[in-house]
């Protein structure tokens, strides 16, 4: 266990651990009643609560740091979108699907931007877009496996789109600015193709929610990677 | 405004007795990758982090952190005699 987060660079606090522990039970409790959400909510905030009123003193000053850095990048973010949102909700008369959404689309911002804002921090942005492409090729192959394993010509075809993450993995430690214009290019392209702005389908709520999870760590990824300085470090300090 | 802090941490560590991250880390109180994050110049630690750093070191705070404009102590020439 120390091994494996020594390798990956990550040491999780037992505060930190009991409280994804909390959310992922309070997201299985869902199943029984959506209150049960709150509990997640509770393990989410919970410990950076108790940090922020002195009961819980686990983490040291540039983790605290970066957690609170990691915390406006969250607010800035998200209030971006907040003006956005009311801006399209209030010009004229809209008729959002899963307005019930809203609350989801919200979290996500500020989690997901919290999250990688502090992947940011913690690795600099050329080990983190490393970690953030391979997790992402390794999932979608993992989906792919798992979709189509009984049809190989199928499950090849299907494993194809995770090649790019893989080359930019590669591109994003030996050319930064390069990967990172590419990764940019890449997010965008998403957007656009996938036409995540359009109100149809799920709506845009859950197309907006989708283009954060997806979108997201490629845009971000690709913004650090543009700051990395020629001697190889990230440009943004804490 | 903010300032280029060139830090010294690294080199001090070999000056006594190639004493590695986790042991500086320790002796401060802080984690491993907080010390990294130092070395690098993406974190500029608190007084009170940096006054444990060069104390570790038997040194003052300057001769381990600086002004990235700054010559280094040694060259300065208002301390030459």
């Amino acid at each position: 266990m120390t091994r494996l987060s020594d390798r990956i660079g990550w040491h999780p606090t037992p505060a930190t651990l009991i409280g994804t522990g909390v959310v992922i039970g309070g997201f299985m409790l869902t199943e029984v009643s959506w209150w049960f959400i709150a509990l997640s909510g509770l393990g989410a905030v919970g410990p950076g609560i108790l940090r922020e009123i002195g009961w819980l003193k686990d983490k040291d000053e540039f983790a605290q740091r970066a957690a609170q850095r990691a915390g406006y990048h969250a607010f800035l973010v998200t209030a971006l979108a907040g003006f956005v949102i009311a801006g399209f909700t209030r010009s004229g008369e809209r008729h959002l699907k899963n307005p019930e959404e809203l609350a989801t689309l919200f979290l996500a911002l500020l989690w997901f931007t919290w999250l990688l804002s502090s992947l940011l921090a913690f690795w600099g942005a050329r080990k983190a877009t490393l970690r953030l492409l391979l997790g992402f090729g390794i999932c979608w192959l993992l989906f792919c496996a798992a979709d189509s394993w009984q049809h190989p010509l199928g499950l090849l075809m299907s494993c194809l789109p995770a090649v790019p993450f893989f080359l930019l993995a590669w591109l994003s430690q030996r050319w930064p600015r390069i990967a990172g214009v590419l990764l940019i290019a890449a997010g965008v392209s998403m957007y656009v193709f996938f036409r995540f702005w359009a109100n149809d389908r799920g709506g845009i709520i859950t197309q907006t929610c989708t283009a954060v999870l997806l979108v997201g760590p490629l845009l971000a990824s690709g913004l650090a990677l543009l700051g990395v300085r020629k001697d190889g470090e990230s440009g943004a300090a804490v | 405004m903010k300032d280029d802090i060139r830090t010294e941490v690294r080199r001090l560590r070999f000056l006594n007795g190639e004493m590695t991250q986790e042991d500086l880390a320790a002796r401060v109180g802080v984690s491993r990758q907080t010390i990294i994050a130092i070395e690098k110049g993406k974190y500029n630690p608190s007084v009170g982090l940096s006054l444990r750093i060069a104390r570790t070191f038997g040194v003052r705070v300057e001769d381990v952190f600086a002004l990235e404009d700054e010559a280094p102590r040694e060259a300065r020439d208002d301390e030459i005699i």
